[in-house]
């Protein structure tokens, strides 16, 4: 099939899918009397940072993907360490400087040790440079005050990306070239290790994540005689995810790295015999992947305001699933997948209430029929094995 | 002939030690972990014909298993069980029409009605029966998919059955999260696992050397040439999932009338990872290994419970200590028999490093107040199998037993491993091209056609 075949018939397909939704749409609020303007707002807003969080985990699954073709079941849990990371941020601090000090010994270590072998830091001036900024910036940060979000946010994906690459490390990299269910396999073990290693370490409850800030508290604001009701992160999460995902596009673009990175996802063999060190990029996509899934995950903490060690599962398995409705391996069809994913939830919900119990049911019948009629998905390519 | 006899000694001898077991004391906790091995085990080799013999990954089968369990449950539960559904979810329909024992007395079969053993039976073939219908509803669609998008339908689909018992529609069937309870069935004996285990390892064993077997193992070799050869990919397909579920729903069946008790919670992708750990571990493709696996899985989940109990927490720290240490050794001693240069590789000395340090934590604050508070590992059983697992992918793919079977020949019949005399005369006959002239002339052939 030519290139031109396949993007009209995609286009064609989502242009139908766009229809049908509008369609119903409209059906809807006409047959809906109380479903005032102010309540599509609120329901937008909603949809937007639920889209935009979706959209943020469904990168780390998509970018895994495309470069060594592994449906990394354990994202959902580094999208949950990446809350816990923060939440420990904000409630131990400030610490005893002990045991600050050694909370940076060993994660700026750590750090450093990834950084720099992310990143090619050979030069000793430099790594000397990135090591005082690290360990200075860690201590500080721990040791003398409360952290607010912004910092927490911060620490904890710096701290998760961290915990991606060990995870790929340890896990991932022993089986390269393994047959894909082997690599499978193993994900979904090192799934439910970090689900009870999360049970054992940060305890099996449910914790409040009281993000004590401006971002939660309740604001409104009329339309005509309606009031609109949001809190601060409902602006803040897709403005958060409108930066991140500008400078991912700006990394994967414009520098050496990313221009390694594509290469990569190409064809893996090849950018290796061209000197790309393919071990480094595929350590530095789980690296940018858990950064993403850590944003995520700090902020859906804020908005629903809880964390426990099973969170992942569910936002990671609609991440995933928006991964494939945007066509897996593809940068924007993961965002356009998140996006559309959170407005379906969010809509649907809304429309027919009688359907929220079949909220999570309705994810995977979503995610089923994707692959079965279309497993390229809305943007991306075909990816369906070849002889 | 003397393997047939060898086998019916082996199966009298276990009947006549399981008795002997049922008549001794003290004996419940290992015959209830028996009785788990071959529920799983009857699972586990179900879950192998897809994944080990048809070379498949299918992530669905807890779903199977519960609708195996629900439908079991239903069709068993007594009358005085049913009543209390009236206040809760369960439906009046529901509650009084799946009732097996009415079916039967309407058909005036009372006879099979008043013993509750047969009606076990026809209650686990009709549990089996709808799990297989549904496998053939699953697998049908989703078998026009390969490798991970295959998983993931079928992974799906299994999430799907698991979450549906709690939809507000289906609770009218299910009672909702609440579950069913008091389920009656084996009646505690451990007589029904077993001699469905023993009909299951008799049928899939005449499976997998059957034309079937064959045909499933040629799809999972090389799906074109399987083709080339006349095996019908679909049809087989189909067959392997609609047999791999009917014996998950038998499982499903039986498992709900074990724990007597059946809700959304039994059956959840912890299963299937369970399973997986289990066939993984005994090697995919091999019954033998399914068996195997189940074994070792069930005998940590039984008698695990020790990583659970509570301790003082230097004894966490002590074991990570090892740990972390005995890891450090591990590498150095791998990479010594390996001959790899050098020896201690310098990430690994941060495994050393933190051992040492967990050490003399250890040591020099043992009397304080949070070293001698008491902790506990929830979920450290879970925690190992998932290492298991991790560890088996990476150093041992294979499993415990690769793809071969148990056999009688393996223990009393000639090795074959090592060539005889013979053999090894006529191997230097055809090796040599001065006693075969004929040898060098057929090569020089096959060069030539190729």
């Amino acid at each position: 099939m030519t290139a031109s075949k396949l993007a009209s018939r995609s286009t064609l397909f989502s242009l139908f899918a766009g229809l049908l939704f509008v369609a119903l749409l409209g059906w809807r609020i006409a047959s809906m009397p109380d479903y005032t303007f102010a309540r599509i707002v609120q329901d937008f807003l909603n949809a937007l940072t639920l889209g935009s969080l979706y959209a943020l985990i469904a990168l780390g699954y998509t970018m895994v993907y495309g470069i060594i073709r592994l449906i990394n079941f354990a994202h959902g849990e580094i999208f949950m360490l990446g809350s816990y990371f923060a939440f420990y941020a904000m409630t131990l601090t400030p610490m005893h400087w002990g045991l600050a000090l050694l909370t940076t010994v060993l994660l700026g270590g750590t750090v450093l040790l990834v950084l720099r072998s992310l990143f090619n830091l050979e030069e000793p001036k430099r790594t000397f440079l990135l090591a005082l900024l690290i360990f200075g910036g860690t201590f500080f940060l721990l040791a003398f005050r409360h952290l607010g979000w912004i910092e927490a946010l911060l620490l904890s994906m710096l701290a998760t990306g961290v915990a991606g690459v060990l995870l790929e490390a340890v896990a991932y990299r022993p089986l390269r070239g393994a047959p894909r269910e082997s690599m499978l396999i193993t994900a979904i073990a090192a799934s439910f290790f970090l689900q009870n290693m999360g049970q054992l370490l940060f305890g099996p409850r449910v914790r409040g994540f009281n993000a004590e800030t401006v971002l939660n508290q309740p604001r409104s604001f009329a339309i005509g005689e309606e009031t609109v009701y949001f809190t601060g992160i409902l602006i803040v999460v897709p403005a958060v995810t409108a930066v991140l995902l500008f400078v991912l596009n700006l990394f994967v673009t414009r520098t050496r790295l990313g221009k390694a990175m594509r290469a990569t996802a190409q064809d893996a063999e090849v950018a290796q015999m061209m000197g790309v060190n393919v071990n480094q990029v595929i350590a530095l996509t789980f690296f940018i992947g858990s950064i993403l899934a850590a944003a995520a995950g700090v902020m859906y903490s804020i908005r629903f305001g809880q964390i426990h060690p099973l969170m992942g599962l569910m936002p990671g398995i609609k991440a995933f699933t928006a991964a494939v409705i945007g066509g897996i391996g593809s940068l924007p069809g993961a965002v356009l997948g998140g996006l559309l994913l959170g407005f379906i939830e969010i809509y649907v919900v809304s429309f027919f209430p009688t359907l929220s119990a079949y909220k999570d049911v309705f994810a995977f019948v979503l995610l089923i029929l994707i692959l079965l009629f279309r497993p390229s998905g809305l943007v991306g390519e075909d990816l369906t094995e070849k002889v | 002939m003397r393997n047939h006899l060898l086998t019916l000694a082996t199966v009298g001898l276990v009947t006549l030690g399981l008795y002997l077991l049922t008549q001794m004391d003290g004996t419940s906790g290992l015959l209830s972990a028996l009785r788990l091995i071959f529920i799983w085990g009857i699972a586990a080799i179900s879950l192998n014909l897809i994944n080990g013999q048809l070379g498949i990954l299918s992530l669905g089968h807890h779903g199977f298993m519960l609708v195996g369990g629900y439908v079991t449950a239903l069709l068993m539960l007594p009358e005085k069980e049913r009543r209390p559904f009236r206040t809760r979810l369960l439906s009046d329909w529901a509650r009084d029409n799946l009732d097996l024992d009415k079916w039967l007395r309407g058909l005036g079969l009372d006879f099979i009605a008043n013993s509750i053993d047969l009606k076990f039976i026809i209650a686990l073939f009709i549990a089996g029966l709808a799990a297989a219908l549904l496998g053939v509803l699953v697998g049908a669609p989703s078998l026009r998919l390969k490798g991970d998008y295959l998983a993931i339908v079928t992974f799906g689909f299994g999430e799907i059955i698991r979450l549906l018992p709690n939809a507000p529609e289906v609770a009218a069937f299910t009672n909702g999260p609440l579950g069913i309870k008091g389920i009656p069935g084996d009646a505690g004996t451990i007589w029904w696992t077993f001699f469905a285990f023993l009909f299951v390892l008799w049928f899939f064993t005449r499976l997998k050397f059957s034309s079937y077997g064959r045909a499933f193992e040629g799809i999972r070799e090389d799906e074109i040439a399987a083709e080339a050869m006349g095996v019908n990919l679909a049809y087989h397909k189909v067959l392997a999932f609609t047999i791999s579920a009917f014996f998950a729903g038998v499982a499903g069946g039986l498992y709900a009338s074990y724990l007597q008790s059946v809700d959304t919670q039994t059956f959840n992708f912890f299963v299937t990872f369970f399973l997986l750990v289990a066939i993984s571990l005994g090697g995919l493709g091999s019954i033998t290994g399914a068996v195997i696996g189940t074994a070792v899985v069930v005998l940590v989940r039984n008698y695990g419970g020790f990583l659970e109990q509570p301790y003082p927490a230097w004894v966490g720290y002590l074991s990570g200590a090892l740990l972390m240490l005995g890891a450090f050794a591990f590498s150095a001693y791998i990479r010594k028999t390996r001959r790899l240069r050098p020896v201690i590789e310098t990430k690994h000395y941060i495994f050393g490093a933190i051992g040492l340090a967990l050490l003399l934590v250890t040591v020099f604050f043992r009397n304080e107040p949070w070293m001698t508070q008491t902790v506990q590992f929830f979920g450290m059983r879970k925690i190992l199998l998932a290492v298991i697992l991790i560890l088996i992918m990476i150093y041992r793919r294979e499993g415990v037993m690769g793809r071969a079977e148990f056999s009688w020949k393996l223990i009393f019949g000639p090795r074959e491993d090592i060539p005889s005399e013979e053999q090894r005369k006529q191997d230097a006959w055809l090796s040599n091209p001065e006693l075969n002239p004929g040898a060098s002339e057929t090569k020089e052939d096959d060069d030539a056609s190729a």
